[in-house]
Order: structure tokens, then C-alpha cells, then sequence
């Protein structure tokens, strides 16, 4: 009626831009100007030339990480699927009581630190930890070294992003009309098939919002690959850091940050245009 | 399909579960090195943490910075949330987007820019640093919470009340507040978390000086690994045990009215 | 005479889209007036004008000789209940009753006392210290009705506010609205879009469509004697016939199916002009053959709705699709199909210009 008409056409007045002042200042000046400078760094340091994008881009060392990076996070990715999907539909399809447990224990994940994380994986993976003891108890005499390695990073990052992906098939699923289901069968699907025609189909958006996120994450992930992963293998965030840390290459460390960051924003784009940003976090 | 979603549902609980709960009794152990199941148990550590100022003295600064950080994030996504969600005007998409995009962009690149940038501006290692910098990248989670709750707000609230006399101050404070209120805390929150657990911009500006609890984690992670650890993991779980559940206990104390309870999808 | 509020020459555009134009009328003290309309006539948005929340983009509104137009909402003193009542949900029912009084600055004790009896008064004794979400529809409704009222506002408007309830529910809360109002004398506007609604309850109906009122009249002036085809058809059922003026003298139109008949009704007319003729469907007779002295037109029976205690019978009567109302013992004379006769009297037959 005439109430939402208005609003669409309300004259320009001057009440939002005063209230978006304060907070538009603050972005300026502390997120897109410390952006900025890793744009400009990574052309300037320590002179202006384009010769750290060409190692980045070109040189053996850097190309490994990448590969190494992307293929990571896609297995992550998929892994978090597998593992997150059953769950997600054992939540929605179970007793109230046991669902409401799943879930707080979902959100218990989420809400838990990754470090702690991370350091829970480092015990349970370490030499003294119950893994190896295992292991050896079946008859392993030289159990494989599970931590810092690729296998232990890879574990700790499928269980500290999973509940993202969880959450997001979770929360389509409990939307699905059960009635929807009910008709699929009384018109003959069952089974496999029941699943593959009505049920995934409608969980995809779930799935693409989860893999989304969890492939982006995975891609900066820099806390849990420096802390458990093999120092040989690192992923681009860690070299990134390394770069810094170390070795105070403020150029290659920034070329190497502008890279992630427009594979990350090219992503998160196409995400963007088909489903809208601000639906990825739920 | 059914059984098998269900055995394989059980399988990943234990997966969650497991690295949740096992600080628990690692904090207990006597090791001095991580080793399960710990040979004995004992309650040294949690007397190292609460006496040692190498754990105080980032514990308190985490806490001090994630409260500077949500006081100073709400005053500035309070108003901008209102603006964006109740008025229409030129480059609000643009707008809109520029508020997620702190979420957006990889930690680890905003790290380099801080480290660089506040360098500059000799803000490395002090605490205004770390608050500013966690400021910006806890505006996007702050304004989905507040702008989802705002967007739901009914908005002839305001019109009754200012038809029954109350200015536009006196509604904001009577109706507009009080209405929002669940959503506010709910943001601020989440902010603090953020702000709390946000560790690889601290890693790389907030130095010994402005040192955060997540910092020392990580610095003795990579290090030694404290068994220390454990104990801060065993108190940070109970921290999110109790956060996740109060809010049911409160809500089942409040209106002993038993919930409805969610049907379950038949089949 | 003096109207007590007063509208004159409102207009409201949005760009190119004009919500209202040109909307003036007189609301007496103490009158029910109800606007009538669909969706998006402008009777929502007028409403908004008189209580400030849009701003005219032309025109005045005046209560009891004082123009309000450039008064904000909080200060023009009118109590209105909305749509989906907009109870405070942080407060008990009492508390939203006492709300106005608390911004007017009565002290607590005395308000609170004055907000329970509002509360009594419109039968909701013991309630008070209920929220929102633990009352019923209707009872939340009647809180929204105390809350509005307690201030004594000068003017009070209800914005559909009966569209959420059920039929029976809505039937009772007219009664109760009309007895309130009433009892109390306060000068009521009640928009809705359910005609039934408003002709059982309104001193007067204002039909709205498309920014413009169409007709002001009283609710048996309207459903008689409507002026637009617009408002015949909106507000009960109707046969609209078009037709030609013979001859105004003797009152008689012609149309090519039904033929030359005579008309009672209709203002000034002029011979050869186009009109329409309405006839509403409880005014024609049906019987197998011709009865004297009244206007018979043979028609083949299509369809019979059946409501109990009365029945419609469409049918067709050559071009024209006839609509006739009878009562449910009457109705088991014809069947589907059957040809019968329709038949009105010269005071049936009102004429429409427009």
C-alpha cells in the first residue's frame, strides 16, 4: 500500500548519512586504508616494480603453495561436506531431545576457540597421544608420525570448519516440508532415488552456502596449518607469515596477500551475484 | 539410507565431541608433556595459570581489549544499523556490502596492513592498536545480528507510541531500545567473542606490550606447549558450556511452561 | 454547519504516482465514519495524514477549527489502533494502557488506576497484568482499544483493525467497537475494505478508489442509491444494466436486450443520454410466468448457489448475465437449465450517470 511506496521514494534527506559518518569514517581510515597499503606494498617494496607478483606468480616455491593451498582447502571442503552432512540430517530428522543434544554440541564446536582446538588435535595426534597408543595396541610396532604433518592439519581444520557447514545444511534442512518428502514417495520415489531427486536438490542451497564458506576460510586459514601442519607443506597464509616474520619481505609477503585476497573476493563474488553476501553467515 | 545417515551421523558426533572434551582431563594431568590418557592427576596447573603473570597479564589484556572493542563496535554499528535498514538512498548497496566486507578479506592480509600501517602510526603493540583493528572486524558480524533484528522490528511500535504522545527521543528510549534490547546483547556478543578469539592480527601487532590471551596460545603452542593450555581450554570450554546453556535454564526458570517442542520430520 | 474535523483538497504523490487527489470531507463530532475501498485507494493513506505519520503533499486537516498539518504525530492527540494492534511487547497490558497517560505526565498510582478501568470498560477486568503474547487476538485487540482511548484523544482511528480475527470473533468485536464508541462519543474513523463491516457499522461509509472518495453517504444511501457503477459493484451485488434514456419525463430507458422499461430513481437526466441502470439481485422476482404490472424478462437458468436460508441464481437474459437473489423455500421452483421469468418493479431500477 501506500507505506512501502514512500519509502521507496522518500526524499533524500540528510538523517542516514549522519548516522552512517561515524562508522564510514572509521572503515576508511582503519579497513580500507591498511588494505590499501598492502595493495600499494606489494608493488613498492622495497621499490616500485612488478617483480614480486612475478615471483609469486611464476616461481616454483610459490606455485607449490598455491596448488598446495587450493587443493587443501578443496578436500576441506568435501570433507566437511561428508562428514557434515550426515550429521546435519541426524539433527533434523531425530527425536527433539537428541537433535537439541547434537546441536548444542554443534554450537559448542562452533563457539570453542580454534586454538583450543588445535591443541586438542595436538594431543590427541601426539606421540604420547591416544592415536598412536591405539595403533600400537593393534599391532602397528612404528606408527606412522601423524602430528605436523599434512594428515594433522588437514583432521584439525575438517573438524574446526565443519560446524559451519553443518549449520548451514542444517538450518535448510529443518525447512524442508516433510509433506514434500511424503508426496515424493506416494509418487513412487524411494530410497536412493528419493534421495538423489527430491532430497539433495533440496539441501543444495545449504551445501553451496557451507562449501562456500569453508573453501574461503580454508583458504586464509593461518593459525591451525602453521601450528600442526609439516613445515615443508605450508598453505599460502602461512608463507605469507613466514615471509613477514622471518624475513621482513614486506613486498613478496604483500603480492602473495593481494593474490589470496582476489582469488578470496573473485569467489566471493560470484557467491555474491547468484545468492547474496550477507546470506553466507546465516 | 536412513541407517546409514544415522551410524554415520553417530561416527561424526565423536568426532566433534572428542577434541572438545578431552582438555578437560588434560588440564587435570601431571605431565608435563602431552601425553593421554595422563599418568596422574593433579590441580598444579590451574594454580600455575592463576598465579603466573606470563598468563595473567594477556588474559586480562584479551578482556580489557574485547570490551574496549565491543563498546567502541556498537556505538558505531548501532547507527549505521538504522540507517541502512530504515532508510533508502543512493549507495546503500554499496553501503550495505562495505559492512561485510571485513569478514571478506582473509585474516592474514589484514595482519600485513595493520603491522604496516599502524607502524606507522606507532600503534604496534598498544592496546588502542588491537582495539581498533578488532573494532573493524567485528562490525560485519555485529551488524547481521543487529540488522536481522531490526529489520523484524515492527515499526508501528513506534508509530502507536507516538501516537499516544511520546516524541521521537521518548519513543526511542521507551519502545525502540527496550524492543531491541535481546538483539544488542546478542551483537555485542558477538563481538566480544570476536574480539576475544581473533588471533592472527594479534599475532602480528599486538607484541609484548598489548600481548592477547589467544597470542600466548599460539606463541606456546608453537613453542613448548605449556600444559597450561590445557587448563585455558578447559576454562574456555566451560566459559562457552555455560554461555550456550544459560540461556535455556534462564528461559525454562522464567516460564515454566514446557516448550513447544519442534516436530520432527516424519520418515 | 461546522464539521469537527475537517479535510480539504489533500493530495499525496509519490514521483509520477499520485495517492491521493484532490480528497476533502466533513467528519462530525461523534460520527462513525468508515473509508471503504481496495487495496491501494488511498483510504490507508489518508488515514496516515490525519495522524501524521505522511505528509500531505497538498491540502489541510483541521480538528475542531485548528489546523494540525504541521503538528508531529505525538503532539495532534489521536489514538489510533493499527492493523495488527502494535501492542509494546515489553509491557503488560496495563502498562500499554497507562502508556499515553505516562507521556501526558500522570503520576503512576493514578494512572495505572485510570488504565484498569479503561481496561473494564472495554471487558478485559483482571487482565491487566498480562503481556501481549499471553492474551487472545480479541483480547489483545480490546487492549489496543483501551490504549487508544484512555487519553480521551480527540479523534480516533482504527486501521483494519478486525482483518486478523476470525468470523465470529469479528462480528462480536463490531458490536463491542460500536457500543464503545458509543458510550464514550468519540468521533471514530474506521478504515477497512470489508463492506459488510462497514455497513453495519457506520454512521457513514466514504467509498475510496484510486486517491479519489467516490461517495460520502450514509450506509443505506450508498447501497441504494450509489453514484459511481465503482461503488454499486463494490458494495453488495448488483445488476448493472446499460442502457438509454427515452424519455426523462415519463422515466423510461430502453436497452436492446431487455427492451423499453420504466425507472423511479435517478437525478436530472436528459433524453438520448447513455446510463447505467442497477437492480440489485433481492429486488427481482423470479417466478415460471409473467406477473402484471411489473417489468418481465424471460431468462434460462446457469447456475444456483445455494447458501441455506437463501439462494443466487445466475442466468442469461439474451446478452445480459443476470443475477437474482431468492429465498432458500423459493429457490426449489426451477433447476439448471430451466427457462423462467425475472420480473421488478419501476422502484427496483436506480439509475447511475457515471
Amino acid at each position: 500500500m501506500g507505506m512501502s511506496l514512500s519509502r521507496l521514494t522518500e526524499k533524500t534527506n540528510i538523517w542516514p548519512w549522519l548516522l552512517l559518518a561515524p562508522l564510514g569514517i572509521y572503515m576508511l581510515v582503519f579497513f580500507v586504508v591498511p588494505l590499501a597499503d598492502v595493495a600499494i606494498m606489494s608493488f613498492t617494496e622495497p621499490r616500485v616494480s612488478f617483480a614480486d607478483y612475478q615471483k609469486v606468480l611464476t616461481g616454483t616455491l610459490y606455485q607449490r603453495v598455491f596448488v598446495n593451498t587450493f587443493a587443501t582447502a578443496a578436500f576441506v571442503t568435501l570433507s566437511c561436506l561428508a562428514v557434515g552432512y550426515p550429521l546435519a540430517y541426524l539433527m533434523a530428522h531425530s527425536k527433539p531431545r537428541t537433535a537439541m543434544l547434537i546441536l548444542l554440541l554443534v554450537t559448542m564446536s562452533f563457539w570453542t576457540s580454534f586454538l583450543v582446538r588445535t591443541y586438542s588435535w595436538m594431543v590427541l595426534l601426539g606421540n604420547n597421544g591416544p592415536l598412536i597408543a591405539f595403533l600400537q595396541m593393534i599391532g602397528i610396532e612404528q606408527p606412522p608420525q601423524l602430528l605436523f604433518t599434512r594428515f594433522s592439519s588437514t583432521l584439525a581444520m575438517v573438524h574446526i570448519l565443519a560446524p559451519y557447514m553443518i549449520m548451514n545444511i542444517y538450518s535448510v534442512m529443518k525447512k524442508i516440508d516433510p509433506a514434500l518428502i511424503r508426496s515424493a514417495e506416494s509418487l513412487g520415489a524411494k530410497g536412493w532415488s528419493l534421495f538423489r531427486h527430491v532430497y539433495l536438490p533440496l539441501t543444495a542451497p545449504g551445501i553451496a552456502n557451507g562449501s562456500v564458506l569453508v573453501f574461503v576460510i580454508c583458504l586464509g586459514f593461518y593459525v591451525t596449518p602453521v601450528l600442526l601442519g609439516s613445515p615443508r607443506e605450508q598453505m599460502i597464509a602461512g608463507l605469507i607469515g613466514h615471509q613477514i616474520e622471518e624475513f621482513l619481505a614486506f613486498g613478496l609477503g604483500s603480492a602473495m596477500a593481494m593474490v589470496l585476497l582476489v582469488v578470496t573476493l573473485i569467489i566471493l563474488t560470484i557467491y555474491h551475484r547468484r545468492f547474496g553476501l550477507d546470506k553466507l553467515w546465516g | 539410507m536412513n541407517t546409514f545417515m544415522r551410524w554415520a551421523g553417530f561416527i561424526v558426533v565423536l568426532f566433534i565431541a572428542a577434541p572438545l572434551v578431552i582438555v578437560v582431563p588434560m588440564s587435570l594431568s601431571n605431565a608435563s608433556s602431552l601425553q593421554f590418557p595422563p599418568p596422574g592427576y593433579w590441580l598444579g596447573y590451574y594454580r600455575a595459570y592463576f598465579t603466573d603473570p606470563n598468563w595473567l597479564v594477556p588474559t586480562w589484556n584479551s578482556i580489557l581489549i574485547a570490551t574496549a572493542t565491543t563498546i567502541l563496535t556498537m556505538a558505531l554499528v548501532v547507527p549505521a544499523t538504522f540507517a541502512l535498514v530504515r532508510h533508502r538512498f543512493r549507495g546503500k548497496g554499496f553501503a550495505d556490502l562495505m559492512m561485510l566486507m571485513p569478514m571478506a578479506v582473509p585474516h592474514i592480509v589484514m595482519a600485513i596492513g595493520y603491522y604496516s600501517y599502524f607502524g606507522q602510526l606507532k600503534l604496534v603493540h598498544t592496546h588502542l592498536g588491537v582495539i581498533l583493528a578488532h573494532t573493524c572486524l567485528s562490525v560485519p558480524i555485529a551488524f547481521l545480528v543487529l540488522s536481522a533484528n531490526l529489520k523484524g522490528f515492527d515499526r508501528n511500535l513506534e508509530r502507536a507510541a507516538q501516537s499516544l504522545g511520546a516524541s521521537p527521543t521518548r519513543t526511542f528510549l521507551h519502545i525502540t531500545l527496550p524492543i531491541l534490547r535481546p538483539g544488542l546483547i546478542i551483537s555485542s556478543l558477538f563481538a566480544f567473542i570476536q574480539s576475544f578469539d581473533e588471533t592472527v592480527v594479534a599475532i602480528f601487532i599486538s607484541g609484548r606490550d598489548a600481548e592477547t590471551l589467544p597470542r600466548k596460545m599460539f606463541d606456546s603452542i608453537r613453542q613448548e606447549a605449556d600444559p597450561v593450555i590445557a587448563v585455558i581450554s578447559t576454562l574456555l570450554f566451560f566459559a562457552v558450556l555455560i554461555g550456550i546453556a544459560a540461556p535455556y535454564f534462564v528461559g525454562a526458570l522464567r516460564s515454566r511452561v514446557p516448550k513447544p517442542s519442534r516436530s520432527a520430520g516424519a520418515h | 454547519m461546522t464539521s469537527y474535523l475537517q479535510l480539504s483538497n489533500i493530495t499525496k504523490s509519490y514521483g509520477h504516482f499520485t495517492a491521493l487527489d484532490n480528497v476533502s470531507l466533513s467528519v462530525d463530532k461523534g460520527e462513525f465514519v468508515t473509508f471503504l475501498g481496495p487495496s491501494g485507494s488511498g483510504k490507508t493513506t489518508t488515514l496516515m495524514i490525519i495522524a501524521g505519520f505522511e505528509k500531505a503533499s497538498g491540502g489541510a486537516v483541521e480538528i475542531g477549527g485548528q489546523s494540525i498539518s504541521q503538528l508531529a504525530p505525538h503532539q495532534r492527540n489521536i489514538g489510533i489502533v493499527f492493523q495488527n494492534y502494535a501492542l509494546f511487547p515489553h509491557k503488560t497490558a496495563v502498562e500499554n494502557v497507562y502508556f499515553p497517560l505516562q507521556m501526558r505526565g500522570v503520576n503512576r498510582s493514578q494512572g495505572l488506576r485510570r488504565a484498569e478501568d479503561m481496561l473494564s470498560l472495554v471487558g478485559l477486568k483482571g487482565f491487566g497484568h498480562r503481556h501481549p503474547k499471553e492474551l487472545s487476538g480479541g483480547q489483545q485487540q480490546r487492549v489496543a482499544l483501551a490504549r487508544a482511548l484512555v487519553f480521551e484523544p480527540s479523534l480516533l482511528l482504527l486501521d483494519e483493525p478486525l482483518g486478523a480475527l476470525d468470523k465470529n470473533l469479528r462480528e462480536q468485536m463490531q458490536i463491542e467497537i460500536k457500543r464503545i464508541q458509543r458510550s464514550l462519543g468519540v468521533t471514530t474513523i474506521f478504515v477497512t475494505h470489508d463492506q459488510s463491516e462497514a455497513m453495519s457499522m457506520s454512521d457513514r461509509i466514504v467509498v475510496f478508489e484510486k486517491g479519489r472518495i467516490e461517495q460520502a453517504a450514509a450506509p443505506l444511501d450508498i447501497y441504494h442509491r450509489p453514484r459511481t457503477a465503482f461503488v454499486a459493484t463494490f458494495i453488495g451485488e448488483s445488476n448493472l444494466i446499460p442502457a438509454t434514456i427515452t424519455n426523462a419525463m415519463t422515466k423510461t430507458a430502453d436497452n436492446p436486450t431487455l427492451g423499453p422499461f420504466d425507472y423511479a430513481g435517478g437525478e436530472a437526466l436528459s433524453d438520448g443520454q447513455n446510463v447505467t441502470l442497477l437492480i440489485r439481485p433481492e429486488h427481482i422476482k423470479l417466478s415460471r410466468n409473467p406477473i402484471e404490472g411489473r417489468k418481465n424478462v424471460r431468462m434460462k437458468v446457469e447456475t444456483i448457489v445455494n447458501y441455506g436460508d437463501n439462494a443466487l441464481v445466475i442466468g442469461r437474459a439474451g446478452e445480459l448475465s443476470m443475477r437474482v437473489r431468492v429465498l432458500g423455500a423459493d429457490v426449489v421452483i426451477i433447476k439448471e437449465g430451466e427457462e423462467c421469468c425475472i420480473s421488478w418493479t419501476p422502484e427496483a431500477v436506480f439509475v447511475i450517470t457515471k
